[in-house]
């Protein structure tokens, strides 16, 4: 019995880099949260923050055409979930990238830089540290 | 994924949206939303069947806004869901785009 709930608690996964994975990915958080969070809101702003990291890998960071280019752990405790995503792409760290400016007009507005703010707006508590060829994020979301 | 319907009303050519704008889908909404606002002097994107957007829905979005004015078109983004909404202000595209809570027509 307690195997079994402490199965249902955690997901991991792993995506080749090929942004078709998106599907899969939308898929696990979906299963995850139907048993973790009942809150839609919660599913919703998962899959938006793993997405603009997956994203990014995989259009910038190298991983386009990589086999398990990305491993992701989800865990529920507390009044939150744990998140790791974990990429073989160059060394990125998303916690010191620069803001983008989200006063400027239109026409001084360059495109990119607001996926990795979205994922700080969202998640809490972000800890990145390189790892032999790996990036690992660390963050996590309030429920 | 999504899938696009167009149909002109009272004045306004308004393109429907329906579906996930994620990284995956995000060229074929500039696409269809550049085409629009390069052929007609109003157009309204109608998002209440969009589900989900990233940041590559929102910048399909800001293409087609700068495209519509550089033709000197009308172009609002209408009715989002509150989810929706919200990716787009903390974006703080709600600044820059025209984001009604429903159809102007």
């Amino acid at each position: 019995m307690w195997h079994n709930r402490a199965i249902l608690s955690e997901a991991t996964f792993i995506l080749n880099g090929n942004l078709t994975e998106l599907h899969r990915l939308s898929a696990e958080i979906a299963r995850f949260c139907q048993d973790q969070c009942p809150d839609n809101d919660v599913a919703f702003d998962l899959n938006l923050a793993l997405e603009e990291l997956f994203t990014n890998t995989v259009r910038h960071g190298g991983c386009e055409g990589m086999a398990d280019a990305v491993h992701i752990r989800l865990e529920r405790a507390g009044n939150g979930v744990l998140v790791e995503f974990c990429d073989r792409g160059s060394a990125f760290d998303p916690v010191s990238a620069p803001e983008p400016d989200l006063e400027a007009p239109l026409e001084g507005r360059r495109p990119g830089g607001l996926g990795i703010h979205l994922v700080r707006k969202i998640m809490s508590d972000l800890h990145y540290r390189r790892s032999g060829e790996w990036n690992r994020i660390t963050m996590r979301i309030p429920i | 994924m999504i899938q696009v319907t167009q149909e002109t009303r009272s004045g306004w050519y308004v393109v429907a949206v329906r579906g996930r704008a994620d990284a995956e889908a995000a060229d074929e909404l500039e696409g269809a939303l550049r085409a629009a606002v390069e052929a007609h002097p109003k157009v309204a994107a109608d998002f209440a069947a969009l589900d989900y957007i990233s940041s590559a829905g929102l910048r399909a979005v800001l293409q087609a806004a700068r495209a519509a004015q550089t033709a000197k078109a009308e172009f609002a983004v209408c009715s989002p869901s509150a989810r929706v909404k919200k990716v787009f202000d903390m974006s703080g595209l709600h600044h820059v785009l025209q984001i009604y809570g429903e159809l102007p027509c």
